[in-house]
């Protein structure tokens, strides 16, 4: 569709979802004005995962490590809002919400995470709780809110990294429509890719295909990278018709979301699949609502039952949504890593293959350090973070 | 939260207009049961609406021979004590279920085949203006004054293109309207073409007559090649600017002039209501002459999918008695399907050529691409999310040039209309070469509150 | 509003009363709060959530949502909802 606007580039990176989009933004930034980026995409930007999830930015204090990675791509975050800004960003902080007892004694303890990180977060009281939130059901007994996250529009926020690479320095082409199919290499290194419109050479290509990257890996010649699909259902409202102005999010997510699998994910079929609420504040006054998990490969089917439960506790927490419109629903598939962590760096048995991918339901706030620490690596500069737990090393077995 | 609410039918029937209820009427007759779903208040669909309960206009109303056979339908549908829910905004289906909100409540249809007959809607192209309050589709007018014996105006613009122009213009007429200019956007040879399209289908020589005559009589006349660019006023439409078009469709600006008025009415033609369809993972393809993306059928209207049948303008614009011959086929098809008379192949000839007559018609009023020029880079294109024409284009530009590119880009097509006006739109401006995408069937095909959703009865 | 917009010589129900923006609306049963406001020169129902432009009718055949307004907090589409007597409705939009 597009013609191929430069045959050779000092990188290719493959994949225009929100990994792929902050890779471009942060190389632009560190390469000089004579190189050149590449993007190519098989659909159009933020068409995959990145245009079908939600927008939450979430910083997780699991432990130092986690609390600094998510932290400090967070902060990133704010930066491109300052620098570019176009992509709904809005810093409402987060809301956890429990209604049972034994998920409201969490509060204190993620509140305690988050204090051992050097950070704060503040649990509220019934009346508090109803001064932030209006909307929600008066007999929540309080909650715990945390200052520092916030919501963006990811599908828009990719085209913001793009046109902040754009205006950064090196040349960047943007090549939707555009598939990978096949590399090329010269022994143990990467020398291009190519395209129906015709090959790249490039010394350098990131897989950053979320879902697909083992079906692109493939295409290198790579063994089948652990990553595989958790389908999650979401809904939304009108305009104009959210009962809530932050985001919120049942405190049991943390133990759904980020808990061990208690399947074999990739055994399709085996899992039942599961909820906790998730909401969100949309720019224009409607509201997101999630967020169910399930592996069943790449089926992008609604599931009704699922999603009608989510609803129905979504609800519980904000009655005023019964009676609000829903204008869409649909599924997003969540690039799940088997080890729960994204592989991020250089693919060691092939000089200039790079791997981004695996963020499961964290990719957006993990977004701008993934891209970070992808550029640091490949111009060999000291990284932000210490980033090694990401290095796609690990899987090589 | 409301109890679980189940109808059961053999069949269930979308859309009461002159598809469903011809489909519905002939599977009455055979003794099957049938139930009837529609959003509108009273049964007709929108081409023979009916007032409400308890009005009375007479003869006040223009009325084109055409609509005898719809008052017909409507009495034997009557007659026949057809079940038709009204206020149904149906949301979902699957095969042999159809979900649907009425009065805040959420039912389920029950039945073992489905006939959709939807209908269509208008097609609109945006011009410098027309988000203002006053400019409003074709059909919305006829709604106003056959739906409500309401004038839209006092002065009116009819503009637009296609055989739905001159029924406005004399719907209006009829209504008190001073119609100040009808302007058909296609060229005048457009209308020997589409005459010689008709030659033999008496009945819609007919209706070309009585309307050249009712015009003739009114001292209207239609203006071939020319188009409104742009409505004007301050808080509503107070003047359009209108102005012939060249060979391409494109406007003339050295003709533009000024006319006051307070209400356009703008019709490009039809887009066929295919959502449900596309829900139900019926088959369709792009056909541009009959208004966009249709459902694919066989001569039984049978879709791709065994138990689901479409009819009338989903299956390409073609009018009333398209929709009322295909209907009759459904319910042949359907009947001999479940119980033991025999399908007569003699109603699937008549419905074909009712349709070809139609297809004759449409091709001669196929949108010019030049008519895209009269939307300038500040016009709105998605009046959901408020995008304008050169956000929509520099989204197409980064994000890819197909509509699903320009909604990733800058959320057009992602609000509550689900891209039903802008979505074709998109296309035609930003994407040329390539052909539409085929839009995504998302539940609900129309919104509905959360309750409804959540309360699905079940069986 | 120099002259009614209902048809003269049409036989209609009786009149009713409805409320929109505070302001009393007549209108006859059987009429959409849409048309009913339509008659009444009310031709605004909502603003663009962007620039604050006045919108309202569009299809009047519940397709557009361009007529948006707010029956107890919640958007409904004037053209398809049925004037009632005491009904309270809301411009749409931001609230
Ligand atoms: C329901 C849901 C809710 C979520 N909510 C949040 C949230 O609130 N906060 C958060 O941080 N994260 C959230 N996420 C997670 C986040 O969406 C993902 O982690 C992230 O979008 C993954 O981005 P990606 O770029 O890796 O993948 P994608 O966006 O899928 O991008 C991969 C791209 O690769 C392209 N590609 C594939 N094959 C080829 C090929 N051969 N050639 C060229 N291109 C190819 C694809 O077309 C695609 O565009 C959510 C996810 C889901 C599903
Ligand atoms: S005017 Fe279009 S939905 Fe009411």
């Amino acid at each position: 569709m597009t013609a191929i606007a430069a045959a050779t580039a000092d990188v290719v990176v493959v994949g225009g979802g929100i990994i792929g989009c902050a890779i471009v933004w942060q190389l632009a930034q560190r390469l000089p004005r004579t190189a050149r980026i590449v993007l190519i995409d098989r659909g159009p930007i933020a068409g995959a995962t990145s245009g079908s999830c939600m927008g939450h930015l979430m910083v997780t204090p699991d432990d130092a490590q986690e609390y600094a990675f998510s932290h400090a791509s967070v902060q990133l975050w704010r930066e491109l809002q300052d620098q570019q800004g176009g992509f709904d960003y809005n810093p409402t902080g987060a809301l956890y919400l429990a209604d049972d007892p034994a998920d409201i004694a969490l509060f204190a303890n993620l509140q305690a995470q988050f204090v051992a990180c050097g950070d704060r977060a503040e649990i509220l009281d019934q009346q508090q709780l109803r001064e932030l939130e209006p909307g929600l059901a008066h007999d929540l007994p309080g909650a715990l809110f945390y200052p520092g996250d916030g919501v963006v529009l990811p599908m828009t926020a990719c085209g913001a990294m793009l046109r902040a690479a754009q205006t950064a320095g090196p040349r960047v082409d943007v090549l939707p429509y555009t598939p990978l199919t096949s590399v090329l290499r010269e022994g143990d290194r990467i020398t291009g890719v190519v395209t129906p419109t015709g090959p790249i050479s490039s010394p350098n290509i990131v897989l950053a295909c979320g879902v697909w990257t083992p079906e692109v890996g493939a295409l290198a010649g790579l063994p089948k990278l652990p990553i595989v699909p958790r389908a999650g259902n979401l809904a939304i409202t009108a305009h104009h018709a959210s009962p809530i102005r932050t985001q919120l999010l049942e405190i049991s997510y943390l133990r759904f979301a980020h808990g061990a699998a208690t399947v074999d994910p990739t055994l399709i079929g085996a899992d039942q699949g599961g909820h906790a609420v998730n909401m969100q504040p949309q720019s224009l006054g409607g509201c997101l609502i999630g967020s169910t998990r399930q592996f069943r490969g790449m089926n992008r089917e609604l599931n009704h039952e699922l999603l009608h439960r989510a609803l129905l506790r979504a609800a519980r927490y904000a009655p005023g949504l019964l009676d609000l419109p829903i204008v869409r629903t649909w599924v997003g598939l969540r690039p799940f890593s088997l080890d729960k962590h994204p592989l991020i760096g250089p693919w060691p048995l092939l000089r200039g293959l790079w791997i981004a991918a695996g963020h499961e339901g964290l990719g957006i706030s993990l977004a701008p350090i993934t891209g970070q620490l992808i550029a640091q690596q490949m111009l060999g500069l000291p990284c932000s973070i210490d980033h090694r737990p990401y290095l796609p090393a690990r899987v090589v077995a | 939260m409301s109890g679980a609410r189940v109808l059961e039918a053999q069949v269930g029937i979308v859309g009461a207009g002159p598809g469903g209820m011809a489909a519905a009427l002939h599977l009455a007759r055979a003794g099957i049961t049938v139930v009837l779903l529609d959003e509108g208040f009273r049964a007709g669909g929108q081409i023979y609406r009916q007032l409400p309960e308890g009005y009375d206009a007479g003869h006040r109303i223009s009325e084109p021979p055409s609509h005898r056979a719809g008052n017909h339908l409507l009495d034997a549908v009557a007659r026949e004590r057809i079940r038709i829910v009204h206020g149904a905004t149906v949301w979902n289906a699957r095969p042999g279920q159809i979900y649907y909100e009425q009065n805040n409540e959420s039912w389920l249809l029950a039945c073992e085949q489905i006939v959709l007959a939807p209908g269509a809607y208008d097609r609109c192209v945006p011009f410098p203006g027309w988000t203002l309050p006053g400019v409003i589709t074709a059909g919305a007018a006829q709604v106003m004054v056959r739906g409500f014996a309401v004038a839209p105006g006092q002065r009116a613009l009819v503009c637009g293109t296609g055989p739905l122009l001159l029924p406005t213009v004399t719907a209006l007429a009829s209504a008190g309207v001073k119609v100040v200019a009808a302007l058909e956007a296609a060229p005048r040879s457009a209308m020997w073409a589409a005459l010689r399209g008709v030659i033999g289908n008496g009945a819609r020589m007919r209706e070309a007559l009585f309307y050249a005559r009712s015009l003739l009589r009114r001292g209207i006349r239609l203006q071939w090649g020319a188009s409104v660019f742009a409505a004007d006023g301050d808080g509503r439409v107070q003047s359009a600017l209108i102005g012939k078009l060249d060979q391409q469709g494109a406007p003339r600006p050295e003709t533009a002039r000024r006319i006051e008025v307070d209400v356009i009415c703008a019709g490009f033609g039809l887009v066929p209501a295919i959502e449900l369809g596309l829900l139900l993972s019926c088959a369709a393809r792009y056909d541009a002459p009959r208004g966009g993306h249709c459902l694919v059928v066989d001569e039984q209207q049978r879709t791709s999918v065994d138990s689901v049948y479409a009819v009338g303008e989903i299956v390409g614009i073609g009018g009333a008695e398209v929709a009322m011959a295909e209907g009759r086929v459904a319910g042949a098809a359907i009947a001999a399907r479940l119980t033991s008379v025999s399908f007569d192949p003699r109603l699937a000839l008549h419905a074909r050529s009712e349709r070809r007559a139609a297809d004759a018609m449409l091709r001669a009023f196929q949108l010019r691409p030049g008519l895209f020029s009269i939307c300038k880079p500040d016009t709105v294109v998605c009046r959901c999310e408020d995008v304008t024409s050169s956000q929509a284009a520099a989204a197409g530009e980064l994000y890819g040039r197909t509509t699903r590119g320009i909604k990733m880009g800058c959320r057009a097509g992602m609000g509550p209309c689900q891209a039903r006006i802008c979505g074709l739109n998109l296309h035609d401006i930003f994407c040329d070469g390539v052909e539409p995408d085929l839009p995504v069937a998302q539940v609900p095909v129309k919104p509905v509150r959360t309750a409804t959703m959540i309360d699905v009865p079940r069986r | 509003m120099s002259r009614d917009l209902r048809m003269d010589g049409v036989l209609r129900p009786p009149e009713i009363t409805f409320t929109f923006a505070g302001q009393p609306i007549s209108a006859r049963q059987g009429e959409t709060i849409a048309m009913a406001l339509w008659v009444a020169g009310q031709k605004a129902l909502r603003n663009s959530s962007k620039d604050g432009a006045p919108r309202g009718v569009l299809c009047n055949m519940g397709i557009c949502y361009e007529c948006l307004v707010r029956i107890e907090g919640a958007p409904v589409r004037a053209c398809m909802v049925l004037a009632t007597e005491g009904l309270n409705v809301e411009p749409g939009g931001k609230s």
